[in-house]
């Protein structure tokens, strides 16, 4: 295959023919298809890394595109991996690239992971950082993690060796995952989107240069990136041992990520059908826990307005109503709502978060 | 005794990039002690350490003109 269209990176001083190679042979792995998913593609495909792979299992929103640059207009509703195997293809047809349109979960990561030699995460959530970073280090796969919150970035590699130490992994850093309402996401508290852009385009060219063998990739490292202040700060990173790692399949199997989709809760996700028919039963209290400047505003005769700031207060009150739905912009918040709810009330009450919020049901509530 | 402290993500909105002048903190179990006193917003959200440039894994003794950044984690993407 000819290998002209790599031409100046291959003409690159410290590059060459050798690395194109390694780049052509190599199978990478990029989870989620979002704000640090689409420029890590566009370059690695670009770069000529042989075989891609793109994990999502979300459909375009017109929210999206702000940040996630493979995407058009013309594309809202659509499977994100769809569009973005169909771009990758078209900008570069001579590399494989591969469609997993499902959410990966402990039953099904193991599998795709070990098709490939290098993973890329670039999720929105911490159940999945922590199912992708206990998957890959239980298979000991090089893990490129980038990530970011407000205007800053961190960036890392996990499962990499150096001379003096081994591969070390994120729950080094952060042995335990955050609770739900501890740290926001970009859904609930926004993202500029040439952020994600710099992290994600930050770790094709980690990978880049693990693959090429190439410069100092940031191995036993995390790079924090402040893009208000251009400033950059790594840290290096040595083993803790504040945590358990899963070290065989079975013990994998039975970790608990908080797959909401998987095991025993307090709560019930449901749609806006399912809120319609909660809504006409009498003894049903619909809690809208976003902050009272949050937009739109929805009609306060039927959702009563119950702030996070002000929830804890509210939950030492008495209602006589036994359903509640907890609703909010994007069905996170709800969900730790719920959490609080269910501690408090247990089962005498029958608890409800919306799942997507507001926002993925938008046509529901402006029109009602 | 001082220390430059360096805060990041939402630990900035309480705690600023600041030198303080402190005596009795001899390592990093007591910094972290003086952290969660005089920030207590610390004490409900998960972060790590980092001594010099190094994640701090274990109690490590603090010299004077030490750097301590103070590093929660980040999900979005």
């Amino acid at each position: 295959m000819s290998t002209a269209r790599y031409n100046r990176q291959i003409i690159l001083k410290g590059f060459g023919e050798e690395a194109q190679q390694k780049l052509l042979r190599s199978k990478v792995l990029v989870i989620g298809a979002g704000g640090l998913g689409c420029p890590a593609l566009q370059y690695l495909a670009a770069a000529g890394i042989g075989h891609v792979g793109i994990v999502d299992d979300d459909t375009i929103s017109l929210s999206n595109l702000h940040r996630q640059i493979l995407f058009t207009t013309a594309d809202i509703g659509k499977l994100k991996v769809e569009i973005a195997a169909k771009r990758l293809q078209e900008m570069n047809p001579q590399i494989g690239i591969v469609r997993h349109p499902i959410r990966l979960q402990k039953n099904n990561i193991l599998d795709i992971l070990s098709r490939y030699d290098y993973i890329l995460d670039g999720t929105d959530n911490f159940e999945s950082r922590y199912l992708i970073n206990d998957a890959c280090a239980l298979l000991n796969k090089p893990l490129i993690f980038a990530a970011v919150s407000g205007f800053e970035g961190q960036l890392a590699l996990f499962n990499v060796p150096d001379q003096f130490t081994p591969g070390t992994n994120y729950r080094d850093i952060f042995p335990i995952p955050p609770h739900r309402d501890e740290v926001p996401n970009c859904a609930e508290n926004g993202v500029i989107g040439v952020l994600p852009g710099i992290l994600g385009t930050m770790a094709a060219a980690e990978t880049i240069k693990l693959i090429a063998k190439i410069g100092l990739p940031l191995t036993n490292k995390i790079l924090s990136y402040n893009l208000l202040t251009q400033e950059q700060y790594t840290v290096s990173i040595t083993h803790g041992d504040g945590y358990t790692l899963p070290k065989t399949v079975d013990e994998f199997l039975n970790m608990d990520y908080q797959d909401t989709s998987e095991g025993p809760q307090g709560y019930t996700e449901i749609d806006v059908a399912e809120l319609v028919k909660l809504q006409q039963l009498e003894s049903t209290i619909l809690i809208d826990v976003r902050e009272r400047h949050e937009v739109p505003v929805l009609d306060k005769q039927i959702f009563i307005q119950v702030p996070m700031s002000e929830f804890g207060t509210f939950l030492g009150k008495e209602f006589y109503q036994k359903q509640v739905v907890l609703i909010c912009q994007h069905g996170v918040r709800s969900v730790a709502a719920a959490e609080a709810m269910q501690e408090r009330y247990g089962d005498t009450k029958k608890i409800y978060s919306l799942k997507g919020g507001i926002i993925k049901w938008r046509d529901h509530f402006l029109k009602s | 005794m001082e220390i430059e402290i360096i805060s990041f993500g939402q630990i900035t909105e309480f705690i600023n990039n600041q030198k303080i002048e402190v005596d009795g903190i001899a390592d990093t179990n007591a910094f972290k002690q003086y952290l969660e006193n005089r920030f207590p917003a610390l004490k409900d959200i998960k972060y790590k350490l980092a001594l010099n440039k190094n994640i701090v894994q274990q109690n490590t003794e603090i010299t004077n003109r030490a750097t301590i950044a103070i590093m929660p984690p980040f999900s979005g993407g």
